[in-house]
């Protein structure tokens, strides 16, 4: 109940223990601002307060001697050879017709002297001295431009379509008697066409800048990405027959109809190409297949057809172009000639095929589509 | 229980009459192929054969002539000789194809030379050595010992079309500007020359300056700017004669620029009243004007389709140099040009699919094409100066000068394939500058 009484006289009590020891009833006097002060006498007054007299006038003064000057201002050292003005480098003739033709023709003849300074040369370009950030690989300057890159052969390599080791007969007998082989390899080739105008070793593209500190570990997603991303490559399931009855029957007229005819074709029932095999034949074709990409033909997509043999080469005859699209005849028709001349000049000795699916690809039909060339 | 039946039926009758017999096949194994390669074809030229005593040099040039064509193109690469299995000691023999597909000749020619007096037959063979037939059929060219160059180059041409299925530039000239002296006190003279840069003749002295000669399609006259009469003046120049004549003269007025069109009887070209640059079209013959550009800005370097019925330009209406085309007879243009720097000295293709032209930016000077549209525009060529395309008259190749930096610098003809390849100089003699590329003779 007299909790305000409490506060309030302790608070007092602590006010008159402050006032009474704290210093506020001390006695030392403040401290006094003291000034000096000197006597003088009563004409020292007088004297200073009389009002001062100005002193007489002066004559003109006389002009300050000034350091003669002559009329003629003194020429800066003359060079013995006066620099000419630097000819403007970046200010090209134009030769080609321009835009706003100079209405000149007496054109001054320049004086030359023999001894003009030359303009300082252009500094050379570095080359790939700043760090350079390349948004894409830089190609290789091969002359092939092909799907993949492929580097440059070793200098003592033969460049064969196959790769092989080098085989050298050894002094000592070998139990595995091995021919000798010179290496092979490759052509190297660039995935892609460089101009001069896109060449990338020119200038840094952009400047390098401070990492940064990672922060925060990789998400836990990017493991199971990839098994999410890319399924398991499955083999293509053996066509199984359709359960219908019209699959049954035609499949049965068809069997009918093929041993009636008598026609001994001599092989096993497989199953069709896998996806490697197909890959395997048509990567084995694509790198023969030279596109002009700055041609007509470039625009064609052309069809051939043709037959194989049992040892996977191509009967020359069969070779026949099916269809072909986005161009004139002229251009079709070549784009048909470099496709025939891939077919026929990678086979070797024949593509490697599954003899025992010789039924699978003894008839091909072979698509050749340049768009994604054009683009290069 | 009927299909049971028929199953039945069916394996009976397999069995008894043919146990190992596929199934029937679904049809023929279908492959699109998308990824190809893009490298020169190889082919072979073993020297012609000399059909005459004294031919065997010649036989040897030609064929030498014919090589550098073919590979200069950049798209073909000759087998060396010394790879060579076989060899052609007759013009008619039949061709060992195995040995020239072992060294992976995929195209074969042969040829014969035969002189008797001032005559000269060149005859020739293409063949396709995987399908083992011949491109074609055989052909002979005739003339004068002194034109066995151009006959080089018609057999050249003759190969080029056979395998690509478009027409060769071989037998082909460029009219250019001779430069010679340093870069402030420069005589420039109108030259002729073939495409590889032999057969110099110069076509005016070195008196007055020259500018900007351009071809008439049958390659007969020659369009250029001169400042003989003081002001730049557009002449016409005779090949054959080498006569030239001013072809319109009006005092205190400037014309530059010229181009024919495709039918050789008009003129287009940019004339300057006042502070306005626009374009005229002019007939030869008649001597008739007309303007196709009123606009107060800058339009200039006028060039045709090929059909004639489109003209390419660059003006800065816009601020800047950038391409517009209009219709043949004027009227209003759109733009085609919408990239950065400026653009200038458009010339439409001869296929009529792209247009070439020049483009500055950031300080750097471009050869490059676009669509006729202004799509996919491509810069080729990047350097101190390039400038002045002209087209090769099969489309495929761009010629053009390009300047070196400093006083010393000098001018000279390059030429580059429309992919971006195959950069390289043309041989002339002295500087060079301002090309047109003539048609095929």
């Amino acid at each position: 109940m007299h909790t305000g009484h409490y506060i309030s006289g302790g608070a007092h009590g602590l006010l008159i223990v402050w006032a009474l020891f704290g210093g506020m009833f001390r006695s030392d006097p403040p401290q006094l601002e003291i000034a000096d002060v000197s006597v003088i006498s009563e004409a020292e007054f007088a004297a200073m307060m009389r009002p001062q007299v100005a002193p007489p006038p002066v004559e003109e003064p006389e002009a300050l001697p000034q350091p003669e000057i002559e009329d003629a201002a003194p020429e800066p050292p003359v060079p013995e050879t006066q620099p000419e003005p630097r000819p403007e480098p970046a200010e090209p003739e134009a030769a080609a017709p321009d835009p706003v033709p100079d209405p000149v023709l007496p054109t001054p003849e320049p004086e030359i002297s023999d001894v003009a300074p030359q303009p300082p040369a252009p500094e050379p370009v570095p080359d790939v001295e700043a760090p350079d950030i390349a948004l894409r690989p830089i190609p290789r300057p091969a002359p092939r431009v092909a799907p993949e890159a492929v580097p440059e052969p070793e200098p003592d390599a033969e460049v064969a379509p196959e790769v092989q080791e080098t085989v050298e007969r050894s002094e000592t007998p070998d139990v595995t008697d091995a021919e000798e082989q010179q290496a092979t390899s490759p052509e190297a080739a660039t995935t892609e066409i460089v101009t001069e105008a896109e060449d990338p070793a020119r200038a840094p593209t952009a400047s390098m800048r401070p990492q940064v500190r990672p922060n925060r570990p990789a998400p836990e997603a990017t493991a199971a990405a990839p098994e999410a991303a890319t399924p398991a490559p499955e083999e293509p399931a053996p066509q199984a027959p359709a359960p219908t009855e019209d699959a049954t029957a035609s499949a049965i007229a068809g069997a009918l109809e093929e041993a009636l005819s008598g026609s001994p074709s001599g092989t096993v029932d497989g199953p069709p190409l896998t996806e490697a095999e197909t890959d395997g034949f048509r990567i084995a074709v694509q790198d023969c297949w030279v596109v002009d990409v700055g041609s007509q033909a470039a625009n064609v997509t052309v069809t051939v057809g043709f037959d194989m043999d049992r040892s996977g080469q191509v009967v020359g005859a069969s070779l026949r172009m099916l269809s072909s699209e986005g161009g004139t005849g002229s251009a079709a028709e070549t784009a048909f000639q470099a496709a025939r001349r891939a077919i026929l000049r990678c086979q070797g000795d024949g593509y490697n095929l599954p003899p025992e699916k010789f039924d699978q690809w003894k008839r091909v039909e072979m698509t050749f589509n340049p768009e994604s060339m054009r683009i290069r | 229980m009927k299909q049971f039946l028929a199953s039945f039926l069916a394996v009976m009758v397999l069995a008894l009459s043919a146990p190992m017999t596929a199934l029937a096949q679904s049809g023929p194994l279908r492959i699109e192929i998308t990824e190809g390669v893009v490298e020169p074809l190889p082919y072979a030229v073993p020297n012609f054969v000399a059909e005459s005593a004294g031919a065997q040099e010649l036989a040897q040039q030609i064929a030498r002539v014919v090589a550098e064509d073919l590979t200069g193109t950049g798209l073909f690469r000759e087998v060396p000789r010394e790879a060579h299995i076989s060899q052609i000691t007759s013009f008619g023999s039949p061709v060992q194809f195995a040995d020239w597909k072992a060294i992976n000749a995929q195209a074969l020619i042969t040829g014969a030379v035969s002189q008797e007096g001032g005559r000269v037959v060149v005859k020739f063979r293409v063949w396709d050595v995987f399908a083992g037939t011949e491109l074609g059929q055989g052909m002979q060219f005739a003339g004068t010992p002194e034109g066995w160059r151009r006959m080089a180059h018609k057999v050249a041409d003759q190969v080029y079309s056979r395998i690509t299925g478009e027409s060769g530039y071989f037998d082909s000239r460029v009219v250019f500007v001779s430069e010679s002296g340093p870069k402030d006190q420069r005589s420039k003279r109108l030259a002729v020359m073939d495409y590889d840069g032999a057969n110099l003749q110069y076509l005016t002295g070195g008196n007055a300056l020259v500018l900007a000669p351009r071809f008439s399609d049958d390659g007969q006259r020659v369009l250029y700017t001169s400042y003989e009469t003081g002001l730049p003046r557009v002449h016409v120049l005779e090949v054959g004669t080498v006569q030239s004549r001013i072809l319109q003269g009006q005092d205190g007025v400037m014309s530059f620029a010229p181009r024919f069109a495709p039918n050789g009887q008009t003129v287009v070209y940019s004339l300057t009243q006042g502070s306005n640059t626009d374009i005229w079209a002019m007939d030869i013959a008649g001597g008739g004007t007309r303007q196709l550009t009123s606009a107060p800005s800058i339009e200039t370097a006028p060039s045709y389709s090929p059909d004639g019925s489109q003209i390419v330009f660059e003006s800065d209406r816009s601020g800047t140099q950038q391409l517009y085309v209009m219709s043949a007879n004027g009227g209003e243009a759109r733009r085609i040009s919408f990239g950065q720097g400026r653009y200038s000295t458009p010339v439409w293709s001869p296929r009529g699919d792209m247009i070439a032209f020049t483009k500055q930016n950031a300080g750097r000077f471009h050869i490059g094409v676009m669509r006729t549209d202004g799509s996919e525009e491509r810069l080729l060529t990047a350097s101190f100066l390039d400038e002045g395309p002209t087209w090769a008259p099969n489309g495929r190749v761009i010629m053009f000068a390009r300047e070196t930096q400093g006083a010393q610098g000098s001018s000279s003809l390059y030429t580059v394939d429309i992919s971006g390849r195959n950069l390289k100089r043309v041989r002339t003699p002295e500087g060079a500058s301002d090309p047109s590329w003539g048609p095929l003779q």
